[in-house]
């Protein structure tokens, strides 16, 4: 449903993506997890046709996004990073406004759906500007999503938020997964990856790896090994052979190791969680 | 007080930062200093006069020179009939005009007073006063030179020339009159250019640019979409400041309504796409602000709105046809003061209609180019 191919983009002399492919399909949610500057949102305005690349294609439902823009524009969903909301429109006539940008006859239909489904009736007379950071993302959500996009681009969507409505809003993502629509999440949460069907660890404007997160965590416990030390300083932890990345936790130190070096006695193979990951993965790649 | 340093200081970096502000800061009191010093004349100078000279012999001879020596006066229009000197002042080509009458040294040979048929354009009534005050001299100057001449001036009762005037479109030299249509260009100027700026940047400013863009919206009917609004409420203002003139002040409207209402729309369009174009230079709502002053000070000096651009030294006075507003208050002043038609303002509802084509091009492929990084 979404493709990039070899996408590469250039901000003067920084290159904010380099070769970017990836492919998202219909009813997947599609985690692209990368640090703030990995060229995530570079790859989304790439994507939903709002920034040209300098080279690559992306394309979308078949459409090549540089050849038919406006087509392609049609199709999507885009939550931006920052709300696009108005706030000093009312829930409502934020969410109208919205559909009748895209299906301007149905907008009024579209409009009272997406305020039942996304539970936004009781405040649907509020000014958008006075909900709470929660409410607000949901009703950014709901935006997003009025016109029953196939395809849904969403730039941090729960970035500030406390985890309850982060686990509010990733139901609702799913929601819309389960809807068909291809979804494409960009997020530095490395716990909120793990939501996600499918990810693309983005680092440095590159994919370092694509896959499941049980796939992504297997791949990387075939390259090292990841220990935790109890009771051992971070100082002797780095001084050990073989020992590519430490870092103090709880009443001990957590290890990434190559897998030939030697372990000490005490030292326990623990489940890599994504950070480790992305830490590995990250590290190989400089 | 240190802290209120610490503030201050981070406010004067904030500007340095500002890759617009500060240019602005400079060249906006710079452009005002110019135009209040050099622009800003109101002495009359080079009043453009049209003459129907039927005597053609020394006394029409010495009255011409004598109004022109000064260039407070030039001959702009030799005219073969009153009917020629009047429309002349319709055209706005000629502001005085005067008719000699034939015969003119005869009379004075023979002791009679020659009446001498002037007609001032009494539009802005500063300037009708000036100019009849310059006349008057003019005219005494030549009498008194007359009678020195002949030495009869003791037993004289009648001056040789005797001047006659007529004060056109604004008899009464009422100064609303005057000013309401330079107001109403005003108005358009400010509001039009101000607030489509503002939206177009605040929109940009909130980041809510980039959800619009990746919406179905082309980039003109984003623009078209926010400067609608604008173009509907800067017309709703200038009716209103219309009908006010004409109901408080009694301003005729003496032409057609129509050709008043082509002249705003037109003026209004190159006006809305102004802002557009200041919105593709300015990044936040101060810039656009500053900007728009940078566009609104020129027609506020130069368009004649409230000074006379006859005062002008040729410099501004050239400068001024490259404003917009001068030719929307002609056709303004024309049509509702004078009572012109279409015969006579087309030429500056062409000028108005190339103008906002330029800005609209212009404006249209600058926003192109920005929306399409």
């Amino acid at each position: 449903m979404v493709r990039a191919e070899a996408i590469t983009r250039s901000f003067g002399a920084l290159r904010a993506l380099d070769g970017v492919s990836l492919e998202v399909h219909p009813g997947e949610v599609f985690g692209l997890l990368g640090p703030n500057g990995a060229g995530k949102t570079t790859l989304v305005r790439i994507l939903s046709g709002v920034l040209a690349p300098d080279g690559g294609r992306a394309l979308v439902a078949g459409l090549d996004v540089a050849r038919e823009p406006y087509r392609v524009k049609a199709l999507i969903g885009y939550a931006t990073q920052e709300q696009s909301l108005y706030r000093d429109l009312t829930v409502e006539e934020n969410l109208l406004f919205r559909a009748r940008l895209y299906r301007p006859k149905e907008a009024k239909a579209l409009a009272a759906e997406a305020l039942e489904r996304f539970g936004l009736s009781p405040y649907a007379k509020t000014l958008a500007g006075h909900l709470s950071g929660g409410w607000r993302q949901r009703l950014a959500l709901a935006q997003a999503v009025v016109h029953h996009p196939q395809v849904l681009f969403l730039d941090e969507p729960t970035t500030g938020l406390d985890p309850l409505s982060r686990r509010d809003i990733w139901g609702l993502i799913h929601q819309e997964a389960a809807r068909g629509a291809a979804v494409l999440v960009t997020t530095h949460y490395m716990d909120e990856a793990e939501r996600c069907h499918r990810l693309a660890l983005l680092f440095g404007g590159r994919v370092l790896a694509v896959g499941t997160p049980q796939e992504l965590k297997l791949l990387a416990q075939k390259k090292a090994r990841f220990l935790f030390a109890p009771g051992l300083s971070l100082e002797a932890a780095l001084s050990l052979p073989g020992v590519l990345e430490a870092w103090p936790s709880g009443d001990g130190v957590r290890l990434i190791a190559r897998g030939e070096a030697p372990v000490g006695a005490g030292f326990l193979e623990v489940e890599p969680s994504l950070e480790d990951v992305f830490a590995l993965l990250a590290k190989e790649a400089l | 007080m240190s802290r209120i340093l610490a503030l201050a200081e981070k406010e004067l970096l904030q500007i340095r930062r500002d890759h617009v502000l500060p240019r602005l800061i400079v060249l906006l009191p710079s452009l005002m200093l110019l135009l209040f010093g050099y622009a800003i004349n109101f002495t009359l100078k080079n009043i453009p006069v049209a003459v129907l000279d039927a005597a053609q012999d020394r006394i029409s001879e010495t009255l011409l020179r004598e109004l022109t020596k000064e260039g407070t006066f030039r001959l702009a229009l030799r005219a073969q009939s009153r009917e020629e000197v009047v429309a002349a002042l319709d055209r706005g080509e000629a502001r005085v005009g005067l008719v000699i009458p034939s015969g003119a040294l005869e009379k004075v040979r023979s002791g009679e007073s020659v009446r001498l048929e002037i007609y001032v354009d009494g539009t802005d009534p500063n300037f009708a006063f000036q100019a009849q005050a310059a006349l008057r001299k003019a005219i005494q100057e030549v009498n008194a030179r007359i009678l020195v001449g002949r030495a009869l001036a003791g037993e004289r009762v009648l001056p040789p020339l005797s001047p006659e005037l007529h004060t056109l479109y604004n008899p009464e030299n009422k100064t609303a009159w005057f000013m309401i249509p330079g107001i109403i260009g005003l108005v358009l100027t400010m509001f039009t250019v101000l607030l489509t700026a503002l939206a177009i940047v605040r929109e940009a400013e909130s980041r809510m640019m980039e959800s619009l863009l990746a919406s179905p919206l082309r980039p003109h009917e984003v623009v078209l979409g926010k400067v609608l609004p604008y173009l509907l409420i800067a017309f709703g203002v200038a009716l209103l400041v219309l009908a006010l003139g004409h109901l408080v002040f009694g301003v005729p409207v003496r032409g057609s309504l129509f050709l008043l209402l082509l002249a705003m729309f037109l003026f209004v369009l190159g006006s809305l796409a102004a802002g557009v174009l200041i919105s593709t230079v300015a990044r936040t709502q101060v810039q656009a602000v500053f900007g728009t002053y940078a566009y609104a000070f020129p027609t506020i000096f130069l368009s004649g709105f409230v000074f006379p651009i006859e005062g002008m030294p040729p410099f501004f006075q050239a400068l001024s046809y490259l404003v917009p507003a001068r030719y929307l208050i002609e056709v303004l002043r024309g049509v509702m003061l004078k009572g012109v038609g279409l015969e006579v303002v087309w030429p500056h509802l062409l000028a108005l209609a190339l103008f906002s084509a330029l800005v609209l091009l212009l404006a249209s492929a600058r926003f192109r180019r920005q929306v399409a990084v």
